[in-house]
């Protein structure tokens, strides 16, 4: 039996499968005949549930029973309500419906059903989407399930057929609802992300809801109802328009004028509306180009964030439907003048790259027919004639490698005993080709053996043993498959991840670029003391609190809250004073897919469980406030540009005034009940705070200027009196840089480079001893605001008898655990997600 | 990063290579010293630096292979690694870690 590798492209709008053999990747029609599978859901008033192209026909006649879109709001718990079924489904579970369909289709053609698959999610997804995800998957039966991230997917498949593949890609890759870009580097069949970024909001229905917009203003024009997208009542009206609207933008991919027409009358108010349009391409492109430029603005912060001009961009791989219209294709060549890949069919190449990828994970769709990478006696190409074999061997190979001679790990199992132990052995072609050597096992009967494969090919090998007298001996495996190909290294990271602490700052544990998987414990302190009895009937039960973040930013409130680890009171086995030690540890899969563990030494305790594994909700009163402030903040930064006279930075503002005007409008259809618009304006609030208070910075320049210059001098000093030779040189370097982000006038890149100098003179000062005598003098005035008061008391008692005795060893411990017990370790539980943890 | 993590963590030193190397030995070494890893294999535990040697992980080994896919993380290793004091290579061509490709 041939090993078979299934890869799902779970997309907004559509999605589909497709499965690779070792030679060919094919596309997988759906059950229901299709190549690409409409991700929409209906639930009938009898329950019964209608997936793909027979739910599509309902959008327009029964949109409240019929769902599409989901993706976009998978990992924030909303309820997707059935009415006529009276029932509510997750996005998770509407996402699982989608990939029974496309398991169906893989059973009808492949003959098995899969129970291991890649499934590709957005590069940008946060951990909660990730997660959804997966839930998605194993809802839909999949037993064991890998994310891939779609642009690596995608590059994946157009390495896999290029004839010339080296050089920087740039994966171009506008869906249903997201965007992504990604810069590839290609060399010697190796492929490797270089970075990548994206817009999680952004896609062809966003195209689709710009033409909705411009058909309500030509009917209010008209005299027609006025259709209203904070009224919730309007909301089906408003989804019908949305089928109207994206049917016409395919037409116009192809021609020059089409027609917007809403199969059925649309009631609004009670008063029947029929829609009949005139629609051309000129209109089409004038509404798609902002979308176009936006996604622009994020490729070039790409290339400049990755040091590279456009010029330098060797091949553009275009994915996605909204790819194939013409006004897009036209703006991607005159803003990068990089020759277009359009060989492979922009909408089903990621689930081709998936496929192809699973091959490289060693993920076989089913089980027994092929390991994991390295972890299982093989049979990959199920040789079934040897019934009793000699030898057994663990194998370890690369399924997929652009090595043209790679090698094969072994180590024998066992042998049997009737026949003699094997002393080496070699793989040698099925083809015919040339013999490898033989190579030895060593005392553990572990051996390294070389193999030669033929390029862009499946190869198989035969394994062969002989003993001490040369006889040979029957192996199980008889038989392995590697197959050359182009390969992807690790998938980086897209985000930061790490826990945020009570004093607001953020304990960085995955830097964005991370290669995936990755593991990282990191020590933390509690910030205050906690009781299990006291706790009891407590209003919150959370006793300890260690929230997972994901984001750039160095303050916690700027970066998304992910998950938390929260261990209620009652579970604790015995009181925690303030100042104990917390292990936690952080996990994250291949695909971004994050567990987290909490070891409390002191207790001997572990917590496992990530609860509010969620992105935050978003209701519409706390998107309008947020709205205001911001507005407020920019109003106060422009009166101050002004006023000081920097006319430079009115353009910046204004860019953000025009983001927070667009947010408002969806702000206002949150309030109609449009979730999807409710997510997609916290996000773009949160960027626009973070832009916000990077211009505040900037306002501060002089002050952050001069703050950086005198630490810059402090540090100087302190490492210049006791720091080692190579702090000295890696001063240097800081200072180097340091100079460079002031040169630059860059706020964050001084900010970042001061904290690298500055905890090269914290290193350097703490060795010496009047540096601790300075701290315990601080410390010990702010002892009075201590979380335990007599415990402060006796270590300033401790803290004055060591100054005495010159007990520096001793001082050192005593202030490090007034550190603890100080309030200035916490900040307002808002700008922390509620950290207990330093 | 330290000098040290410079030297104890240095990516050629986790996968046994020379800093001349050619990037398809780097696929191969990080494919092949994960299989000796997962395989429990004694040859492929441990690897030698300037500074004594080092416990390999499997995590230690992508993180190596990705660091040297990067031409400018590469640049910097490269440095570090031919910098270290001569004794340095003495130790790594007696030792484990550039035999774990050999078979005896």
């Amino acid at each position: 039996m041939t090993t078979t590798y299934i890869g799902f492209d779970l997309g907004t709008t559509n999605s589909a499968a497709a499965s690779f053999d070792g030679d060919t990747v094919t596309v997988m029609r759906s059950s229901q005949g299709e190549a690409l599978t409409p991700s929409i859901v209906r639930l009938s008033s009898s329950g019964g549930v209608l997936v793909g192209q027979r739910a599509r026909r309902y959008l327009e006649t029964d949109p409240a029973n019929t769902h599409t879109g989901f993706k976009r709001l998978m990992g924030t718990g909303t309820s997707i309500a059935f009415p006529a079924a009276g029932v509510t489904r997750t996005p998770e579970e509407l996402s699982a419906e989608v990939l029974r369909l496309l398991c169906d289709g893989v059973e009808q053609q492949c003959g098995f059903r899969p129970t291991r698959a890649i499934v590709t999610v957005p590069a940008l997804f946060e951990i909660p989407q990730n997660a959804a995800t997966v839930e998605a998957a194993r809802l839909a039966g999949l037993e064991q399930v890998e994310l891939l991230q779609e642009p690596v997917a995608s590059a994946l498949a157009a390495g896999w057929t290029a004839t010339d593949a080296r050089g920087s890609w740039l994966v171009y890759d506008m869906g249903g609802g997201t965007f992504d870009v990604s810069l590839l580097e290609s060399r010697h069949g190796l492929l490797r992300v270089v970075g990548h970024d994206g817009d999680n909001f952004l896609g062809g229905r966003d195209i689709d809801r710009a033409i909705v917009d411009w058909v309500v203003e030509r009917q209010a024009a008209a005299g027609g109802p006025t259709l209203d997208r904070s009224n919730p009542d309007h909301e089906p009206a408003f989804r019908c328009l949305s089928l109207a609207a994206e049917e016409a933008k395919i037409e116009l991919s192809r021609s020059e004028t089409a027609v917007i027409a809403n199969a059925w009358p649309i009631d609004i108010d009670g008063e029947s509306l029929e829609i009949e349009l005139e629609f051309d391409r000129k209109t089409l492109d004038a509404l798609t180009l902002p979308m176009v430029d936006r996604s622009m603005d994020v490729v070039t912060r790409l290339l400049h964030d990755s040091g590279l001009r456009a010029e330098q961009i060797g091949r553009v791989v275009l994915v996605g439907g909204p790819t194939l219209m013409p006004v897009l294709r036209k703006r991607l060549a005159e803003r990068l003048g990089a020759p277009i890949d359009d060989s492979m069919d922009p909408m089903t190449m990621v689930a081709r790259g998936a496929a192809l990828y699973a091959a490289t994970a060693g993920l076989a769709a089913s089980g027994g027919d092929a390991p994991r990478r390295g972890s299982a006696p093989d049979s990959a190409t199920g040789d079934t004639s040897v019934t009793n074999a000699g030898c057994h061997f663990f194998l370890h190979y690369p399924p997929v490698t652009a090595d043209l001679t790679p090698h094969v790990v072994g180590r024998l199992v066992d042998s049997d005993v009737s026949t003699a132990r094997p002393t080496e052995v070699r793989l040698v072609r099925t083809d015919g080709g040339t013999e490898g050597e033989y190579a030895p096992l060593d005392e553990e009967g572990a051996f390294v053996a070389s193999v030669q494969l033929e390029p862009h090919k499946a190869n198989t090998f035969r394994l062969e043993a002989r003993d001490s007298r040369g006889d040979s001996l029957t192996c199980e495996p008889s038989r392995i498959t590697l197959v050359h190909g182009v390969t992807i290294g690790d998938p980086p990271l897209s985000r930061t991840v790490g826990v945020a602490l009570a004093n607001g700052g953020v304990r960085e544990y995955f830097a964005r670029g991370t290669p995936l998987p990755s593991r990282r414990t990191f020590v933390h302190r509690t910030v205050s003391s906690v009781s299990p009895v006291a706790a009891v009937g407590s209003v919150s039960g959370s006793a300890l609190r260690i929230p997972l973040v994901q984001g750039e930013y160095a303050s916690a409130d700027l970066c998304r809250l992910v998950g938390a680890i929260e261990v209620d009171a009652k579970d604790l086995s015995g009181p925690l004073p303030a100042d104990s030690t917390v292990e936690v540890t952080l996990e994250l899969d291949r695909g971004g897919h994050l567990s987290a563990s909490a070891f409390v030494s002191a207790l001997s305790q572990t917590f496992k469980s990530v609860a509010h594994l969620m992105v935050p909700a978003a209701t519409p009163e706390v998107l309008r406030s947020h709205h205001a402030e911001l507005a407020g903040r920019l109003v106060s930064l422009r009166e101050e540009a002004f006023r000081t006279g920097r006319r430079d930075s009115l353009k910046g503002l204004s860019a953000l005034q025009a983001r927070l005007d667009t947010v408002a409008r969806d702000v206002e259809a949150a309030k109609g009940g449009d979730v999807d618009a409710a997510q997609r304006s916290r996000r773009v609030l949160l960027e626009v705070d973070s832009s916000v208070g990077e211009l505040e910075d900037e306002q501060r320049w002089p002050e952050i200027e001069d703050d950086a210059v005198w630490t810059a001098a402090w540090a100087s000093s302190q490492v210049a009196s006791h720091g080692s030779p190579a702090e000295q040189k890696l001063l240097e370097q800081a200072i180097r840089s340091l100079e460079a982000a002031r040169q630059a006038k860059s706020v964050t890149r001084l900010k970042r480079q001061q904290a690298v100098v500055q905890r090269l003179g914290s290193a350097a000062a703490q060795r010496d001893d009047s540096t601790w005598e300075h701290y315990f003098h601080n410390a010990a005035a702010e002892s009075n605001e201590a979380s335990d008061l007599p415990r402060a008391s006796k270590l300033v008692a401790e803290g004055h008898q060591a100054l005495e005795s010159r007990d520096h060893k001793r001082l050192r411990t005593v202030v490090r655990e007034l550190w603890g017990l100080l309030p200035r370790a916490s900040s307002e539980p808002r700008k922390t997600h509620g950290s207990s943890v330093r | 990063m330290s000098d040290r993590d410079a030297l104890t963590d240095n990516p050629f030193f986790v996968l046994g290579l020379d800093p001349d190397c050619h990037p398809m030995e780097v696929e191969r070494a990080g494919n092949t010293l994960a299989g000796l890893l997962e395989l429990g294999v004694k040859r492929g535990a441990s690897y030698t630096t300037p500074l004594g040697a080092f416990e390999r992980t499997s995590e230690g080994i992508r993180q190596a292979a990705a660091e040297l896919n990067d031409p400018n993380e590469r640049l910097f290793y490269e440095l570090w690694a031919t910098v270290a004091p001569s004794d340095a290579r003495i130790v790594r061509s007696a030792g484990p870690s550039t035999s774990w490709w050999s078979n005896g």
